[in-house]
């Protein structure tokens, strides 16, 4: 009798096992689209936030901000800046900034946006603060 | 096989099976013991709400399929004992019982979840369904890929690629199956009786 | 070297090198940042810094295992590469389109790269890692295809080897899991859901498969041991990867407004994540004590040891660190997740493309199967001072990220982002000098393919 562990069954371990997951992956994964409309704010998901979400992506805010938490590390979390500072103060600090930066301190770029992609990109960040995020970030700061 | 057979049939290495799978046994009631765990935890901090959705859990169902398990695992020892002795006719037929038994859970099993998607109940219902769905359904999966082992190993049988010589395979599969019956035997209290 | 096709591998391994010299310029310029806010304003702004620096590593990434590929497969297979020709073509094109992403980044603005790539026909740029525009992103997906082509005819023609299977499989998942950069909905809980499906199923996936392969091969070319047994590891170790890793999304999935139970999913199975790693190093170390030869080629021994213990430190115990979503409540998006992605991506892929560039690299200019030894000690040279400043690197963003969590998160009196950011200053200038230690690290690391050049190689011992 063979007491070692053979490469076929290593192979079919692997098989097997990937296969395992996978299914339950997309199984957890339909589960979850299905009940997203209870967290993800679809209600309010106008087209002005989704017009918000392009003026986010074409000025490539996710490289210096977080959002939810994802993103890079160098400028503040927006998942929830809109209850940090409000509508207009969002697209207050957006509108001026100077355009060669402050010196010596970390600077975020002028984006000269019109007046209707700061309602946007406001509208949009208002949207993301109201998403059911299991309480994150721990507080007001982000 | 006679009852003396069953009592003479020495365990001649320790542990049987393959290595490979008493890790992968570990493993597993590892990741199903962290999950009882968080249950039990959760279940004292919400005792209310556990215990009122607990009473719409079938039990009769859950009963019906522990035996079905029990027999099924009970039915993989006599084919395990059989093959050990050379009876590999005997060992087939007690697979192919243990594989019948396996299907009848997943088939009770398969009309329960039935039932809780018509009436629209699922991992976010709340955290007792969140729970109790995610264990059942993990613990599910697991039958049906134990089931896969055992057809395999069935069918090898069969085909006599297994003796009194050689049976490690068999072994392997029968340690599997007592896993996924034992967390079971774990889940079935906890989750319905508790 | 055994067929004369494996030598459309060296440009791919060089221009890996090139683009790893910008990702690392890139770095220390946003480290730069990071403590003198207003360093290179506006020209080179933070988000275009960092957008280079993430993007010429997934690309020098791509290039290395592509040469790794075409270096291998060929050898397993015991055939000539299907077609030579094909593959220096798309080694010209990925080339030229990625440096002229990596331009578009730098000389336009950011949103008038999208305009003229005509983004918003169907937008996919805009989201971490996967800014590039989308047309260059059909032209990463062309190039896989025939890079998949090319290496699957190979395959399918000659021995099929349980290292070529799993380096196939782990391709083919690389491409097909990239299709997921296309989808972009307007509900941002749905895109960054499936974006997960191309980042994490990447780099805690299928790239898994192929760091597993590559190492195998470079372990039995160096030690000798039987191939039986190497395979049989590989496979257990990638069905943990994967066992582990698919449900182990789920620790993605915490906080960007998906279901609770992915905390309880995501919690228990990324907890298991660390076991493939350290099985890798067992595997690595076990390989080479029980070494049947000694190769003449000692830094790709090292190089693979290397990557066996970094990818265990910084994707297994950095990752576990901050895995538990009661933890990660407090830690996601701060530095904590930094100093885990510099030292995962470090240990896990770029040494493993290293080693197998050190491995093959001799080859390719013409010799036995080593450099002079004199060569030899100057590379393993880069590989401490990269190895040991790597290590700086993790623990002074750790110190930041532990800092940052308690000011911002945990106090009494949580403190603004930017307040904390000052008070963590002195990490960041100790991670910028470690940076710059990096930096001497790479310099002396292509010294090392020009010292020593003309020089005998060690005989074998």
């Amino acid at each position: 009798m063979s007491q070692a562990f053979t490469k076929s069954m290593a192979r079919n371990i692997f098989y097997g096992g990937s296969m395992f997951f996978f299914l339950l992956l997309l199984v957890l994964t339909f589960d979850t689209v299905e009940s997203l409309p209870q967290t993800d704010n679809r209600e309010n998901l106008t087209a002005q936030v989704a017009k918000g979400k392009h003026v986010w992506e074409n000025n490539n805010c996710i490289g210096c901000h977080t959002l939810l938490g994802e993103g890079a590390y160098f400028a503040p979390e927006l998942g929830n800046v809109h209850k940090r500072l409000g509508k207009e103060g969002v697209i207050a600090f957006i509108k001026f900034r100077p355009k060669n930066g402050i010196p010596g301190r970390r600077s975020m770029p002028q984006f000269n946006l019109t007046d209707d992609e700061l309602d946007a990109v406001a509208e949009f960040l208002k949207y993301t603060s109201e998403i059911n995020t299991q309480n994150w970030p721990p507080n007001i700061q982000g | 096989m006679s009852k003396k057979q069953l009592m003479t049939t020495k365990i001649t290495k320790y542990p049987p099976g393959e290595i490979i799978i008493w890790l992968f046994i570990m493993a597993e009631l590892m990741v199903f013991g962290l999950f009882f765990a968080a249950y039990a935890v959760t279940r004292i901090d919400n005792i209310e709400l556990f215990e009122l959705y607990q009473q719409n859990l079938d039990t009769t169902a859950a009963l019906y399929n522990t035996i079905a398990l029990l027999s099924s695992s009970y039915f993989v020892v006599r084919s395990v004992i059989a093959i050990k002795h050379n009876q590999q006719q005997d060992s087939f037929k007690w697979m192919v019982l243990a594989i019948i038994m396996g299907l009848v859970f997943i088939i009770i099993k398969t009309d329960e979840f039935a039932h809780h998607v018509s009436n629209g109940i699922t991992l976010s219902t709340n955290t007792f369904y969140m729970f109790y769905l995610s264990l059942a359904f993990f613990h599910y999966l697991h039958v049906i890929l134990g089931l896969i082992i055992l057809s395999v190993i069935a069918r090898n049988i069969n085909k006599g690629a297994y003796s009194a010589k050689e049976y490690t395979n068999v072994e392997t599969g029968a340690s599997y199956w007592h896993m996924v019956d034992l967390v079971w035997l774990i889940l079935f209290p906890l989750v319905y009786v508790m | 070297m055994k067929y004369t096709s494996q030598m459309v591998a060296k440009p791919y391994f060089i221009a890996a090198i090139g683009l790893f010299v910008g990702q690392i310029l890139f770095g220390i310029i946003m480290g730069l940042q990071y403590v003198i806010g207003d360093f290179l304003f506006p020209e080179i702004p933070f988000n275009v810094a960092r957008m280079v620096h993430t993007n010429l590593l997934i690309v020098w990434l791509l290039f290395g295992f592509m040469g790794a590929s075409y270096y291998l497969v060929p050898e397993e297979a015991e055939t000539e590469l299907h077609s030579p020709i094909l593959a220096k073509l798309m080694f010209w094109i990925f080339l030229i389109a990625g440096a002229a992403t990596i331009l578009g980044y730098l000389l336009v603005p950011y949103a008038t790269l999208a305009e003229i790539t005509m983004n918003d026909l169907l937008p996919t740029m805009g989201r971490e890692f996967l800014e590039q525009p989308t047309i260059t992103k059909i032209g990463i997906v062309i190039v896989a295809l025939a890079f998949l082509f090319n290496i699957g005819m190979t395959i399918l023609k000659g021995r099929k080897t349980v290292i070529n299977l799993v380096l196939l499989i782990g391709l083919v998942g690389l491409a097909v899991f990239f299709l997921f950069a296309f989808y972009n909905p307007d509900n941002i809980v749905l895109d960054k859901m499936f974006w997960w499906f191309v980042v994490h199923l990447w780099v805690e996936g299928v790239w898994e498969l192929i760091l597993g392969s590559l190492l195998a091969f470079v372990l039995i070319k160096t030690t000798g041991v039987d191939r039986e047994v190497i395979e049989k590891w590989l496979y257990v170790i990638i069905a943990m990867a994967l066992i582990t890793g698919l449900i182990g999304t789920g620790h993605h999935f915490f906080w960007i407004g998906t279901p609770g139970y992915w905390q309880w999913w995501g919690s228990i199975f990324s907890a298991m994540e660390p076991i493939p790693f350290f099985m890798m190093t067992v595997f690595a170390f076990n390989m080479v004590n029980k070494r049947r030869r000694e190769h003449p080629n000692q830094p790709a021994v090292l190089w693979a040891l290397g990557t066996g213990v970094m990818a265990f430190l910084g994707a297994g115990v950095w990752g576990f660190l901050h895995t538990l979503s009661p933890v990660n409540y407090y830690t996601h998006g701060t530095q904590i997740t930094a100093a885990h992605g510099h030292m995962a991506f470090y240990g896990a892929y770029v040494m493993i493309v290293l080693a197998i560039i050190s491995y093959a690299m001799p080859m390719l200019n013409g010799r036995k199967a080593a450099n002079s030894a004199k060569s030899q000690i100057v590379e393993m040279w880069s590989f401490w001072l990269m190895t040991i400043s790597m290590v700086f690197i993790t623990l002074f963003l750790t110190g930041a990220g532990i800092l940052q969590v308690y000011l911002q998160r945990m106090s009494d009196n949580p403190l603004p982002f930017m307040v904390v950011q000052d008070k963590i200053e002195l990490f960041y200038w100790l991670r910028e000098g470690a940076g710059v230690v990096f930096l001497i690290g790479l310099i002396v690391y292509i010294a090392s393919f020009f010292i020593g050049k003309d020089e005998a190689e060690p005989n074998e011992a």
